[in-house]
């Protein structure tokens, strides 16, 4: 069946009678999940998501598909199946209250916990806490940071991140200075009214 | 101070970026992937923005100003290597050109940090984090294609041939280049070649891609004296078109 139509093209085709084959996945990259420091001091936040073949091309897509404008000091990114997800609440109960009991495994991987304290905001770095599974690393983190309402917390095994490199917290220094990626940079509306005004001096 | 051996060197510089810098940004809308698309246009404006920096200096040492001097000069007076003017092709012919001038690029910037000639030094300094995202990116992507499928590294294998002539180029010397390095200024081409190899063999050793016997590879000099390929010509028209319009309109 030759169709550019993705509802006729990805019919599964007429096979032979006996034969069970496992399911094809789809020709699509795996998704990385994006976390920027905008600022020295700030806590990094949850920026958004690439596509990419493996972790260091992530790296790479994410910091022009995120930090091309405003300003940057940090950047890291992790792929989308690393980061556990607690439950989220409707805001009248704490997402941590959902959160199980794990008794400690005495296993001290780190896990960056994240939490979403404003429904359609970001998520934020809160900390780090050490813990042998994301069950047990949320279940530290509510003894940790459980200080006030969340709807959401993410935990992230530190080892599953690729993190900006010392030496490599020099990618945003000309950062500042490219205001001619911000649309505020181009004074469209004066030069329409100059125009306008020239416009109605002639006639 | 050799005011004509520094300014050979800062327009063969600028000129590469400008160029190179158009040529990538002829990506932009028709990248690979959406990431990828945004990020070589990017870097595109980078350069763009690079090079006007060296039009910049080229100003405060007489030369005409950067517009005038980026868009109203013919293919004879530009300086750039052949490299950075030849079309885009496939996106391996484009990935091999930016991990190739990229390398030699940062190098060289990296030698000027040293450069006793302070507006050098000081701007090379200060676009150090531009071209480190820019050579691991290319790195990035060598490791990627060159290991990834038998299509993907007889492409990009096919495109170093292709290439490679065209990047030992980007070296071409100059009787100038004992005044600079004599003064400080600049260590010279050959010294920036060597260093040039020895990263290019350390990024190639980790994929599965070969590089031809230096030996045998003829470089592809004219670019340095004006001798341009066919294809600068039509490039710097379509670049100028907007220019040309109206020369004394403001951005």
């Amino acid at each position: 069946m030759n169709s550019l139509d993705p509802r006729v093209s990805r019919l599964p085709e007429i096979g032979k009678p006996g034969v069970i084959l496992p399911k094809i996945p789809l020709d699509q990259f795996a998704s990385f999940e994006v976390f920027v420091q905008p600022r020295e001091g700030k806590p990094f936040q949850h920026e958004g998501i690439v596509h990419a073949p493996n972790i260091d091309m992530a790296y790479i897509f994410a910091k022009e598909n995120f930090t091309r404008r405003f300003t940057c000091t940090s950047l890291y990114v992790a792929e989308t199946r690393n980061v556990y997800v607690s439950s989220t609440t409707d805001g009248e109960r704490n997402a941590y209250d959902l959160v199980a009991d794990v008794s400690t495994s005495g296993v001290n991987d780190e896990y960056e916990i994240f939490h979403l304290v404003k429904r359609g905001k970001q998520h934020i770095a809160v900390g780090t806490v050490m813990a042998g599974s994301p069950e047990e690393a949320m279940s530290t983190a509510r003894k940790m940071f459980n200080t006030k309402l969340v709807y959401n917390i993410w935990a992230v095994k530190r080892s599953n991140i690729r993190l900006t490199t010392p030496e490599e917290l020099d990618l945003w220094t000309t950062l500042p200075e490219k205001r001619f990626r911000d649309a505020g940079d181009y004074k469209g509306g004066d030069k329409l009214k100059d125009f306008l005004d020239k416009q109605k001096l002639t006639s | 101070m050799n005011e004509g051996a520094l300014k050979e060197l800062l327009y063969k510089m600028a000129d590469d970026l400008l160029i190179l810098g158009h040529r990538n940004s002829e990506w932009t809308g028709m990248g690979p992937l959406l990431e990828e698309d945004i990020a070589f246009s990017s870097m595109a404006q980078d350069k763009v923005g690079q090079s006007l920096a060296l039009y910049n200096i080229l100003h405060a040492l007489g030369e005409q100003a950067p517009d005038t001097v980026a868009f109203t000069r013919h293919a004879a007076q530009f300086h750039n290597c052949i490299l950075v003017e030849l079309p885009n092709q496939e996106y391996d012919f484009s990935l091999i050109r930016h991990f190739l001038f990229d390398t030699a690029d940062s190098l060289r910037w990296e030698m000027l940090t040293k450069s006793t000639y302070e507006p050098l030094s000081l701007l090379a300094k200060k676009i150090k984090g531009e071209l480190r995202y820019h050579t691991l990116h290319a790195n990035t992507w060598m490791k990627q294609l060159g290991t990834a499928t038998q299509e993907s590294i007889s492409r990009l294998q096919q495109s170093l041939q292709v290439v490679m002539p065209y990047a030992l180029g980007i070296f071409e010397p100059s009787p100038n280049e004992s005044i600079l390095l004599t003064e400080g200024i600049f260590e010279g081409e050959s010294a920036l070649q060597a260093k040039w190899k020895t990263r290019v063999e350390e990024i190639v050793s980790g994929t599965k891609l070969h590089l031809p016997d230096w030996k045998t590879v003829t470089p592809v000099f004219g670019g340095r004296l004006g001798k341009h390929s066919e294809h600068l010509e039509p490039m710097l028209n379509e670049m100028s078109e907007v220019f040309r319009m109206d020369p004394t309109a403001e951005w």
